[in-house]
C-alpha cells in the first residue's frame, strides 16, 4: 500500500521534471515534449510509452499556452500552418501506429534509439537558430500564389514591416509528414523538423517558422494524443503532474528568455540535451542486448559526447562569427 | 489560451482530489501512482469517455483529469474549425478545403484508427 504522503513526494518529483522539462524546452525553442519524455523515462523510472504520452500532453499544453501569444502579435501564419498540418497529421497517424506496432512487439529499444538520434539531430538546426537572418528573396513559383503564401509582420528588433513570400509548399508538405511521423511516434511535437521546413525549404523568415510550427505541433500532438489514448499510452498520474509542470517551467523560461543578454547560457542546455540524446540512444542499445554496458559506463560516456561534441560546436561557430565580423 | 487555463485548473481540482479521497474509479492510490508496473496501473484505455458525466457526479477523480486532458486536446482542433469556418465565410476555398481535410485526418485518428490497429 502506498501512502498519500508518498504519493505526494512522487507527484512533487514528477512536477519538478516537468518543470525543467519546460524550462529547457522554452529556452532552446525546442518545445515541452522533447526534453520531458527522456527526463521521465531515464531517470523517473517512467516506461517510454507512458512517457511518450506525457511527452505529446506537454507538447499541446506548450503549443496552446504559448500560440496565442504569438498569434497575437501575427507573426505566426495560419495558412502555412493549416496547410503543412494536411501532411503532419497523416503522418502522426503512421507514426502512431507504427509505435503501437513497435510497442506490442515489445521492440521499445528502438524507439529509444531513434529518440536520442532524432534529439542528437535536433540541436543542429536549433543551435542554428540563434541568428535571426531575413532569407533572400527567392522567385515565386506556382505554389506561392496557389496557396496564398505571402505575409508580413511588424518586426520589433527591427521596427520595421517584414513582408515575405514562400515557395516549394509541396517539398515543405513531404518534409513535415516526415515530422509528424517522429512526432507519433516518439511522442514529441516535431517542432525542429518543422522550422527546418518552413526556414531552409519554404523560405520563410525564422521568425515565422518557429511561431508557424508552435502553433502546428498543438494540432499534431492533439491528433497523435487520441491514438495513444485508446492504447493506454495516457497514465493520469503521470500526464497531469508533468502538465502541471510544463506549463510552470515553460512560463518561468518566457520570462528568462527576455532577461538573458548574455546568449552563452544556451550552450549549457544545449550540452544537456545532447548527454540526454547520448542516453537515450545507449539505453536502446542496452535494451535491444547490442551493446550491453552498466549504468555508471553509459553516463561516463553520455557525458564525455556531450562535452566533446557541444564544445566543438561552440568552437567553430566561434570561429564563423570572428571570420563574418573581422575587427 | 482559455482553453489550456480551463484544462489545467480541472486536472489541479482532479489531482487535489485524488489526495484527498485517495481513491478513484475503483483503483486504489498506489495502483493510480505505481506507474512503475503497468499491467495493474489504471491507464487510459480503461476509461471510457461516455463515463465522464456520471464520473464527474460521483467526484471521482480521474474523470476530472479526463475532462482536463479533453479540453486541452480540443483546444487546437477548435482553432481549426474556427479557421475552416472563417475561410469559408471569406470564400477562399483552398483554405475552406485544406483546414476541411485537416479536420477530418483528426476525427478519423479520434474514431477509426482505434479500431483498426487494436489495443
Amino acid at each position: 500500500m502506498i501512502t498519500v504522503y508518498a504519493a505526494v513526494i512522487k507527484f512533487i518529483l514528477i512536477v519538478v521534471s516537468g518543470i525543467l522539462g519546460g524550462l529547457i524546452g522554452s529556452l532552446t525553442g525546442l518545445g515541452g515534449g522533447t526534453v520531458i519524455v527522456p527526463i521521465l523515462s531515464l531517470f523517473m523510472g517512467v516506461p517510454l510509452y507512458f512517457a511518450a504520452g506525457a511527452g505529446l500532453i506537454s507538447s499541446i499544453a506548450t503549443s496552446a499556452g504559448s500560440a496565442s501569444a504569438y498569434t497575437r502579435e501575427r507573426i505566426a501564419n495560419i495558412k502555412v500552418g493549416i496547410g503543412l498540418e494536411v501532411s503532419t497529421t497523416l503522418g502522426v497517424i503512421v507514426g502512431a501506429s507504427l509505435a503501437v506496432y513497435v510497442y506490442t512487439k515489445g521492440l521499445e529499444g528502438v524507439i529509444y534509439v531513434i529518440f536520442g538520434l532524432v534529439l542528437l539531430f535536433s540541436l543542429i538546426p536549433t543551435i542554428r537558430r540563434g541568428k535571426y537572418e531575413l532569407p533572400q528573396e527567392l522567385k515565386k513559383d506556382r505554389s506561392t500564389g496557389i496557396f496564398q503564401l505571402v505575409g508580413s509582420y511588424f518586426d520589433s528588433k527591427m521596427k520595421k514591416e517584414i513582408k515575405y513570400s514562400g515557395v516549394r509548399w509541396w517539398l515543405g508538405e513531404i518534409v513535415v509528414f516526415v515530422s509528424g511521423t517522429l512526432s507519433g511516434l516518439l511522442g514529441i511535437g516535431g517542432g525542429a523538423l518543422n522550422v527546418l521546413a518552413m526556414d531552409g525549404i519554404m523560405n520563410l523568415p525564422m521568425k515565422v517558422a518557429t511561431t508557424t510550427s508552435n502553433f502546428m505541433v498543438g494540432i499534431t500532438a492533439a491528433t497523435g494524443t487520441s491514438i495513444y489514448w485508446y492504447e493506454g499510452y495516457i497514465q493520469f498520474f503521470i500526464v497531469a503532474s508533468t502538465a502541471i509542470g510544463v506549463l510552470i517551467g515553460a512560463f518561468l523560461g518566457a520570462k528568462i528568455l527576455v532577461r538573458i543578454s548574455n546568449k552563452n547560457i544556451r550552450w549549457i542546455f544545449f550540452s544537456i540535451l545532447s548527454f540526454l540524446g547520448a542516453q537515450m540512444v545507449l539505453k536502446g542499445l542496452n535494451a535491444e542486448s547490442m551493446l550491453v554496458l552498466n549504468d555508471i559506463i553509459r553516463l561516463a560516456i553520455s557525458a564525455v559526447f556531450a562535452f566533446v561534441l557541444i564544445f566543438s560546436i561552440y568552437i567553430v561557430s566561434r570561429r564563423k562569427e570572428a571570420v563574418a565580423r573581422p575587427s | 489560451m482559455i482553453g489550456v487555463n480551463a484544462s489545467i485548473a480541472i486536472i489541479v481540482i482532479g489531482v487535489i482530489m485524488l489526495f484527498i479521497r485517495g481513491t478513484a474509479d475503483n483503483f486504489t492510490l498506489s495502483q493510480l501512482v505505481n506507474y512503475e508496473a503497468p499491467s495493474s496501473t489504471l491507464n487510459s484505455s480503461l476509461v471510457p469517455l461516455t463515463g465522464i458525466p456520471a464520473g464527474l457526479i460521483s467526484l471521482d477523480a480521474v474523470y476530472y483529469i479526463t475532462l482536463g486532458l479533453w479540453v486541452l486536446i480540443m483546444t487546437p482542433v477548435t482553432v481549426v474549425f474556427v479557421a475552416f469556418v472563417a475561410y469559408v465565410k471569406e470564400k477562399n476555398y483552398i483554405y475552406g478545403l485544406l483546414s476541411a481535410i485537416v479536420l477530418v485526418n483528426i476525427f478519423v485518428a479520434m474514431l477509426f484508427i482505434p479500431g483498426l490497429i487494436g489495443n
